[in-house]
């Protein structure tokens, strides 16, 4: 019996592709560019603590959050490119590196892994206003009211007073630090509406929100009826996509191990990940090679788009 | 799917005592918030007893390593919070310990406690007097929690309908207001310390892509952590000034003579129903000061003994062992703790130091942001928040529950830790508070950042400026700054958006008022002299 077993496992060592052997040297740091105990910070840890028990590597994972991915990727960039270093990041990066004056990367730093899931983001306002579409919050607006949007990151920010140009109104365009801080804001009444990412869920589905818009490319899992941005005359994608990435020299073998073991933890239905991003997050989203190479290109030409004089004003 | 008020309390209850439990007894789960409060409670008392330890010191060392052993998810919120209440709980009851059987306070508001407290054991009621203090602590405790529990949720709600940008801002600046200039030797210095504060807290922060006065280094792009100023300046600068002292002074031999039990020492019912109006006046005296921020357990305590001086009829003279004189002073500096979380949970502004821990616990492990989304009542789904508040709540209950019937038990036989001397205690609690530090911050330059604050804390005691404002100050500059940018933006760019509210006006005239007029009248004087130095 012994020997049966034993033959069997050299079989399958003889079997497996030479990638699957390969493992990291010591513990994967696994940065983390969000908040501790927001959605993308509960998901990236889901994903290492998935990590540990399907491949016995070491994850700990460690939060650098601030200006938008800029402070992570300007750490990571000078990490080991030995696979023991991820980031989870977005690709609004492009944004984040374009704004500040020196980031002190550049996007081609990176070797970009694979995305994991992205967002929900949708206009959001109070569904006692009793506004249903962007001609609603238009009319309002022409009659001399005064809106207060709230954007959760400067990129929204941008984002809105092009589109208060797009429609000829004036927004009132307030700063947040995240969603779940609009969307206290929208409930408080302080601000009249605002993009949330995903956290506006829950108030959709009791009705105390609506999605007047979809910020992303597509319309959102619960609000099927609103039509997005582009299908409203106004061509932005203001969702963002959740991705790994590793300093630029991480050698293809590392590369393809790390993503293969991402990439089936988030689309195995049994996992804990898959679980969490599709109750917070739609349906996990995986782009790799090629695919996410352009994915980032089309994020820098849209925040320098956004950050061209008509937007930076 | 409607859910109740009742249907969220039963929530929470499940969510304190059945949910993670940390191991079983006869079949029974024990949860880890059940098991955190406990061994908090047990911390508390004995760094109450230890004269040269506080409360806030063990929340400061405990909170990164709670934070680094239960991690940032949901769950870890409430063992880590079980831990700091349970702390501060058993603290108030702990110092009272060797203020009666060695005239010397364990805590800073234990002072009172010595007047009265010293003499009955003397006497040999030391049993009775403990008990006494006991019993005074729990009741002030309890009350301050109902009143919590009751109060807070209306006033998030009243700060939801009420409050815009401005107000918020405004109600800010009269904190810090009201803190600096309440705290401390003198109110300008007082001021000085809380501008100081947001000036540091001003590095790394603000709305710019491009980190703010960094200097172009790396360490510094996003501010100096919270817990590395708060811990370098409350605790290091202590730990050093502590030091010092050591190596001026001799440790003076003369050890007050034992005390011998004689006769009774119960605190038989009639007595504890004498005792009632006493700790229920005391116990009001602290609310009060506890919900107002800055101000802290000294302050009552010291109202609540002068007046009961004044009112005393019993049958010892106050300050020659009356059992009132303990009563007092115990109700109204433990009342106090459970007032200070009133604005911590409606408003996010911490009252005073011990606030100050609880607070960085919701911000660092997330999921509880405190302001009116936790009190919103949610029926269709469930609103996590409300149910980690009711928690807490269940949890500050428990944790009374607990020093009533334990606290008694144990009280008598903290009095050994009174002879641990502070040349060894000192070096042992740098050693600690360095080393938890690291646990959280993961980096040597964040120990060189708490070590450099320590000197900021230092320099700041040898110019007797409180490091308290320095400390609100900080924790609140990044919501200031931000809710003054919203309040700008939101008024459509008005430059005078801050005083476009009735409301907010009166805030800021109230800010003036108090800061002006704090050092220039007798009661204000009273108030800083007898404020917490820390």
């Amino acid at each position: 019996m012994r020997l049966v077993i034993a033959l069997a496992a050299a079989l399958t060592l003889l079997t497996t592709p030479a990638m699957a052997q390969w493992k990291p040297s010591g513990p994967i740091k696994m940065m983390i560019s969000f908040s501790p105990g927001g959605t993308a910070d509960t998901l990236a840890r889901l994903i290492g603590e998935e990590m540990e028990a399907r491949a016995g590597w070491k994850v700990i994972p460690e939060t650098v959050a601030g200006k938008g991915g800029n402070v992570l990727a300007a750490k990571l960039k000078n990490e080991p490119a030995d696979g023991t270093s991820i980031g989870l990041i977005t690709d609004q990066i492009g944004y984040a590196v374009l704004a500040e004056k020196d980031p002190g990367f550049a996007p081609g730093d990176f070797a970009y892994l694979t995305t994991v899931a992205g967002t929900q983001t949708g206009l959001v306002a109070k569904a006692s206003k009793g506004w249903k579409t962007l001609a609603d919050v238009v009319k309002d607006a022409k009659g001399g009211k005064k809106l207060v949007v709230g954007a959760l990151s400067p990129m929204y920010a941008d984002a809105l007073y092009l589109l208060g140009k797009h429609l000829k109104v004036n927004f009132n365009i307030v700063n947040f630090k995240g969603g779940n801080s609009v969307q206290n804001a929208i409930l408080a009444g302080d601000i009249d509406m605002g993009f949330l990412a995903g956290v506006q869920r829950r108030g959709v589905e009791s009705g105390t929100l609506v999605n007047i818009v979809s910020g992303e490319r597509s319309r959102l899992k619960m609000t099927p009826d609103a039509p997005t941005l582009s299908e409203s005359g106004f061509p932005v994608d203001l969702g963002a996509r959740f991705l790994f990435a590793a300093p630029k020299a991480l050698k293809p073998e590392a590369k393809q191990a790390l993503t293969k073991l991402i990439v089936d933890i988030v689309q195995d239905p049994k996992s804990k990940a898959h679980g969490f991003i599709t109750k917070s997050l739609g349906d996990p989203v995986v782009i790799q090679g090629a695919d996410l190479d352009k994915l980032i290109a089309d994020s820098f030409a849209q925040a320098k788009m956004l950050l061209s004089k008509e937007g930076a004003n | 799917m409607t859910l109740s008020l009742y249907d969220y309390v039963s929530i929470g209850l499940q969510a304190v005592f059945t949910a993670h439990p940390a191991f079983h007894v006869l079949g029974v789960p024990i949860s880890m918030a059940v098991v955190m409060l406990v061994a908090g409670l047990l911390t508390g008392l004995i760094v109450g007893a230890i004269p040269a330890l506080s409360g806030p010191f063990a929340m400061a060392v405990a909170l990164p390593i709670l934070i680094s052993t239960f991690g940032f998810s949901a769950a870890a919120l409430l063992p880590t919070l079980a831990f700091l209440l349970g702390v501060m709980k058993a603290a108030t009851l702990g110092g009272s310990v060797p203020a009666i059987l060695f005239n010397t306070p364990g805590t800073p508001d234990a002072y009172l406690t010595t007047f009265d407290g010293y003499p009955m054991a003397r006497n040999g009621q030391a049993g009775k007097a403990l008990r006494v203090a006991q019993f005074a602590c729990v009741s002030g405790d309890t009350m301050s929690d109902m009143v919590l529990i009751t109060t807070a949720p209306f006033l998030a709600v009243f700060v939801e309908r009420y409050m815009g940008f401005p107000e918020k801002g405004a109600l800010i600046i009269l904190s810090m207001a009201f803190i600096g200039a309440a705290v401390g030797a003198s109110a300008i210095k007082g001021l000085i310390s809380a501008v100081f504060g947001l000036f540091l807290a001003s590095i790394g922060r603000g709305d710019d892509q491009t980190p703010r006065l960094t200097f172009g280094i790396p360490d510094l792009a996003n501010g100096f952590s919270v817990t590395v100023a708060v811990v370098g300046v409350l605790i290091l600068g202590e730990v050093y000034q502590a030091i010092e002292d050591l190596a001026h002074q001799h440790r003076s031999k003369t050890s007050p003579s034992p005390v011998v039990d004689r006769g009774d020492q119960k605190l038989h019912w009639h007595e504890r129903l004498a005792l009632m109006p006493i700790i229920g006046r005391s116990g009001l005296i602290g609310i009060t000061v506890g919900a107002l921020p800055g101000i802290g357990s000294t302050l009552a305590a010291t109202l609540g003994y002068a007046i009961q001086k004044r009112r005393h009829k019993g049958a010892v003279p106050m300050g020659q062992g009356a059992p009132e004189g303990i009563a007092a002073t115990e109700a109204a500096s433990a009342a106090v703790s459970g007032a200070n979380l009133i604005p911590v949970l409606s408003l996010g502004i911490p009252g005073n130091v011990a606030a100050v821990f609880i607070l960085i616990a919701i911000d660092t492990i997330g999921g509880l942001n405190p302001g009116p989304s936790v009190f919103t009542l949610n029926q269709h789904e469930l609103n996590p928040e409300l149910v980690m508040v009711i928690g807490v709540f269940v949890i500050m209950m428990l944790g009374n529950a607990i020093n009533w019937t334990l606290g008694s038990m144990l009280m008598r036989r903290l009095g050994v830790l009174q002879h641990i001397p502070p040349r060894i205690m000192m070096p042992l609690v740098l050693v600690i508070t360095v080393a938890a530090i690291y646990l959280q911050e993961g980096k040597m330059t964040s120990i060189y950042f708490a070590l450099g604050f320590g000197v900021i804390g230092y320099l700041m005691r040898k110019m007797q400026m409180s490091g308290l404002p320095f400390v609100i100050a900080y924790i609140l500059a990044d919501d200031l700054e931000r809710l003054l940018r919203q309040g700008f933006s939101a008024s459509g760019a008005d430059p005078w958006f801050l005083f476009s509210s009735p409301l907010a006006v009166a805030f800021l005239l109230a800010s003036v008022v108090v800061a002006f007029t704090m050092s220039r009248n007798p009661i204000g004087k009273t108030i800083i002299k007898n404020a917490d130095p820390e």
